[in-house]
């Protein structure tokens, strides 16, 4: 059998025992195959198929759903999704920055205990996190009383249900993700790179354009796809701090499925969601693969 | 004595997907000796090992163990241990229960199990730390644990694929000289994989030069030192002034430089490109005896090394000797030499060998 | 007492950012980033913070604290639905962690030693949740079920929660594995032990902690998750989770304070004992397990 055959054998590594290995590695592998793969492919067969009077889903060929996908209703969703998750991805780059720099430069023996107080919570109960997030944004919240103080807000200032909002609350989520890669890659930088740019380049701000910065930048594109995966997708940020009119993609999936039983139509804006997260996904890869070419040179 | 060899491998050979490790490798390796593989890295002496302890299979050829083939047994049905590299200690047991796993595997009885540890804990002189964990213990000290863990279940042969080299180098003379106590006192066939010429030379009773997966040569230490059989293992062994010619009646007509008188050589026909080797120990700047072949050449270094001194003589343009002479108390301070000077030297004709 | 006064339950970071500074490079203090770090770590805890104090607080309100109570954890614990959710997100956390752990830590192993096309395919294969979003997961997993004509319940939310696991583990566990020098388990078998018992009594020892970490973790994500749940369980008994969610969407229940405060607490515990079980072993412990470097 083909798949059996080493893919590579280098150095001493003997083959004797990839029996048993395969034996270890087939139940997980055929367990993610039947749930996982097999319910993505079930996905995309649904996308193209009808329901009956009941509502309930047919397999067939029907282009409808994907037809309706053309809908300015749901073309809007899309490009609002894109521009939140985009707007997300900026905004945790400009908040992750300093924090993982400061904290990685700065940070001395308490570094690890800071990264760890930033990750605990972050990897706790999202809703609740949510929730509290939506309670401290709220119109008599923390924030806007603080705000309110200082004059940079009136009575009439809100923050929930509108973008800001929803895109306080894809921050708020996924900033962790941003933060664990930039960390990491500033970790690994030399201090005295740093040391040596100030005496190339002068300033700190020249010192961090022309070192800093291009050392760190494969962490930065890592993080902008961990925030923009889950961003993308999410439907919890909009529905808690946003309004009808902030909707993403993620909440009409769920709406499909659950209120408007349009599961074809459901599965065809996954499949919509899929692709544009592939397309993210593969940019990514593109410019990694780049970035390392230009770093063997 | 028992003529059937501790170990032996019938046209052994191994290939790898991009390269071949060992070529048709034939070996005999008699019961009791302390035997070493010899050669560079890469050279197939570990591969080979590895075919012997069964973590790596042949790609043709038999492996036999006290004239049992085993080619197609798992390492845990051979009745050989190995003593690893990294030394592989199992770091979640201590010290005692690292040497015990073995006999556990076997199912000796506890109380067996206890005293036999314990015995062999004393032999490697680890007797106070047995409840201790490989982590917290030095280098030395976990080599010992590798060696006991193998030695307690007396294996026919044990393995050690370069033991000492994790050691620095005044660790690792003390226990090259223990490491063979201990093989005289358990009286196991041991199977040392080296690249360490001196360590080959000082702990074997054979030894098995090795060079891109084929033996060069196979035999005692004295053997594979002072008559090598190729050009590899005499510029391997130890240092060799090797000089290439064209071998003619007697003599080689050197590439640049004169014609050394080796005597007549039989197996060689005239015509025929060969090396010639000299080891720097056996050419002699005083005290010429008859016979001996005799140059003439200019010293052009003298490197002062405490108890020997290396002159570096140049024979002809391009052809540069190395002499080593011992600063013992018989040597005579007028028999020293400096730069620049002319001198004569010479060895006795069993002393320049004619490799082809 | 008002919410203004709410920022000094961040007071204990504070004096972290003081030694920070000073034991920073003495040269150059870079304030706006120390204030910025600040800030952010700020806001991070104040949700957290405001759920907390509101759990304790004996008015209905979210925004006027009426003083110190303990009336919505009792009014928890008296509540028979949110107990009994409790229990079945409990028994859905600890199934998942045993399957996916399972599964994961010899996935993990046989990708790690099986270079055949099967591994590298497996290894593909085992990427694919982590770069879908859990919607798309939760859409699918529901999508399979009802096709394959299985009702929703608790028990297809425990195989969704294993399948998504399975990742985490073997992502967790596949480092962990390729950094164990092979000699080892070679070892092992030259002293007379088979392939297997090489596995069971000395590789399986030496990832003990990464898997005691991994298998917290898990618990701690499943017991945490939602969107999944949400996607693939029945109408009753509906995990803890999922309740909250209900109940968030639907009106707001200080009750829902306490809850999110014990399962914040619970799931912070899980997570910083994670972190800690490598140095327990005496291992470098770290949030590698998290990240999966």
């Amino acid at each position: 059998m083909a798949l059996f055959r080493p893919a590579s054998r280098t150095g001493r590594r003997d083959t004797t025992g990839n029996r048993m290995w395969v034996w270890f590695m087939l139940p997980g592998t055929l367990w993610m195959t039947g749930f996982l793969i097999a319910s993505l492919v079930l996905v995309a067969v649904l996308a193209v198929g009808t329901t009956d009077d009941l509502g309930n889903p047919r397999f067939g060929f029907d282009l409808s759903g994907v037809r309706a996908l053309a809908d300015p209703a749901y073309t809007e969703v899309l490009a609002r999704s894109l521009g939140y998750a985009l707007l997300t991805c900026a905004i945790c780059l400009l908040i992750a920055y300093p924090v993982a720099y400061t904290i990685a430069l700065y940070g001395g023996r308490y570094k690890h205990a800071l990264i760890a107080a930033i990750v605990v919570p972050f990897f706790a109960n999202y809703l609740v996190r949510m929730y509290g997030w939506s309670v401290v944004l709220s119109d008599d919240g923390p924030v806007l009383r603080a705000l309110r103080a200082v004059g940079l807000a009136d009575g009439s200032t809100k923050i929930l249900n509108t973008g800001v909002g929803v895109v306080a609350g894809l921050v708020y989520g996924f900033v962790v993700f941003m933060i664990i890669p930039l960390y990491a890659a500033l970790e690994r930088l030399d201090v005295s790179l740093i040391e040596a740019g100030r005496d190339l380049y002068g300033g700190p701000v020249r010192t961090f354009l022309y070192v800093t910065l291009p050392a760190t930048r494969q962490g930065a594109a890592a993080g902008l796809v961990l925030v923009f995966l889950p961003a993308m997708g999410d439907f919890v940020s909009a529905q808690l701090m946003g309004g009808p009119d902030q909707i993403m993609i993620g909440n009409l999936i769920q709406d499909k499925f659950f209120q408007g039983q349009n599961w074809p139509l459901g599965s065809a804006l996954t499949m919509l969601l899929m692709l544009v997260l592939l397309i993210g996904m593969f940019g990514y890869l593109r410019r990694t693969r780049k970035d390392e070419a230009e770093a063997r040179r | 004595m028992d003529a059937t060899p501790a170990v032996r491998l019938d046209g052994v050979s191994k290939r790898f997907a991009d390269s071949s490790a060992v070529h048709r490798l034939d070996l005999d390796i008699e019961a009791g000796h302390f035997f070493s593989l010899l050669g560079p890295s890469g050279c197939g002496k570990t591969t080979s090992l590895r075919m012997i302890g069964g973590f790596s299979d042949p790609s043709e050829g038999s492996v036999l163990l006290a004239g049992e083939d085993v080619t197609a047994l798992p390492p845990n049905r051979r009745n050989v241990n190995t003593v690893f590299q990294s030394y592989a200690l199992f770091d979640h047991l201590s010290v005692a229960d690292n040497v015990a796993f073995g006999l556990k595997r076997q199912g000796v009885a506890k109380a067996e199990i206890r005293q036999r540890v314990g015995e062999m804990l004393d032999l490697v002189q680890l007797a106070g730390l047995a409840d201790r964990r490989p982590r917290t213990l030095s280098g030395g000290q976990r080599q010992r644990v590798a060696l006991a863990r193998a030695l307690v279940n007396r294996p026919a042969v044990l393995l050690l694929d370069e033991p000492l080299a994790a050691l620095d180098l005044k660790l690792r003379r003390q226990m090259q000289v223990e490491l063979k106590q201990i093989q005289r006192e358990v009286g196991i066939t041991f199977v040392f994989v080296t690249h360490d010429q001196d360590e080959a030379l000082t702990m074997s009773d054979r030894i098995a030069v090795m060079n891109e997966g084929r033996i060069e040569q196979c035999g005692t230490p004295e053997d594979v030192y002072e008559h090598p059989a190729t050009r590899f293992v005499a510029s391997f062994m130890g240092t060799s002034n090797l000089m290439t010619g064209t071998y003619r009646a007697g003599e080689v007509a050197l590439e640049q430089g004169p014609a050394l008188p080796v005597g007549a050589r039989t197996g060689i026909a005239d015509g025929t490109a060969v090396s010639v080797s000299v080891r720097p120990e056996k050419i002699w700047l005083s005290d010429f005896e008859p016979g001996m072949s005799m140059l003439r050449g200019v010293i052009r270094e003298t490197v002062y090394s405490g108890p020997t001194t290396t002159y570096l003589i140049e024979l002809a343009p391009g052809v540069t000797l190395s002499v080593l002479e011992q600063n013992t108390a018989r040597a005579r301070m007028e028999d020293r030499w400096s730069g620049g000077e002319t001198v004569e030297f010479g060895w006795r004709p069993e002393h320049c060998l004619v490799l082809a | 007492m008002t919410i203004v006064k709410l920022p000094s339950a961040t007071a204990p970071s504070r004096p972290t950012a003081r030694n920070r500074t000073r034991r920073g490079r003495a040269d150059r203090k870079p304030r706006i980033l120390i204030a910025v770090t600040g800030l952010f770590f700020a806001l991070l805890y104040l949700p957290i913070a405001v759920v907390a104090l509101f759990s304790f607080n004996s008015k209905k309100s979210l925004t006027v604290f009426g003083g110190f109570s303990l009336r919505w954890y009792r009014a928890f614990v008296h509540d028979d639905v949110l107990i009994s959710s409790l229990g079945t997100s409990l028994r859905i956390s600890l199934v998942a962690m045993a399957g996916s752990v399972v599964l994961g830590v010899a996935l993990a192993l046989g990708l790690v030693r099986c270079r055949t096309r099967l591994g590298s395919l497996a290894g593909l294969i085992m990427l694919v949740p982590l770069i879908t979003p859990e919607i798309v997961t939760g859409v699918a997993s529901m999508l399979l079920f009802k096709g394959l004509g299985v009702a929703l319940s608790t028990g297809t939310v425990m195989l969704a929660e294993i399948t998504f696991s399975i990742s985490y583990v073997t992502v967790i566990l596949r480092s962990r594995v390729a950094a164990l020098n092979p000699e080892v388990e070679e070892a092992a078998m030259d002293l007379g032990a088979t392939r297997w018992q090489a596995v069971r009594l000395v590789t399986l020892p030496a990832l003990l902690p990464a898997v005691l970490a991994s298998a917290v973790l898990i618990f701690a994500l499943v017991f945490d998750d939602f969107v999944l749940a949400y996607f693939t369980t029945g109408v009753d008994p509906q995990p803890l989770s999922v309740r909250i969610y209900s109940a968030i969407r639907f009106g707001v229940q200080p009750t829902i304070n306490a809850v999110g405060t014990l399962m914040l607490a619970g799931s912070i515990a899980l997570i910083a004992l994670a972190l800690f079980i490598p140095r327990l072993f005496g291992r470098r412990g770290g949030l590698d397990i998290l990240s999966g470097e």
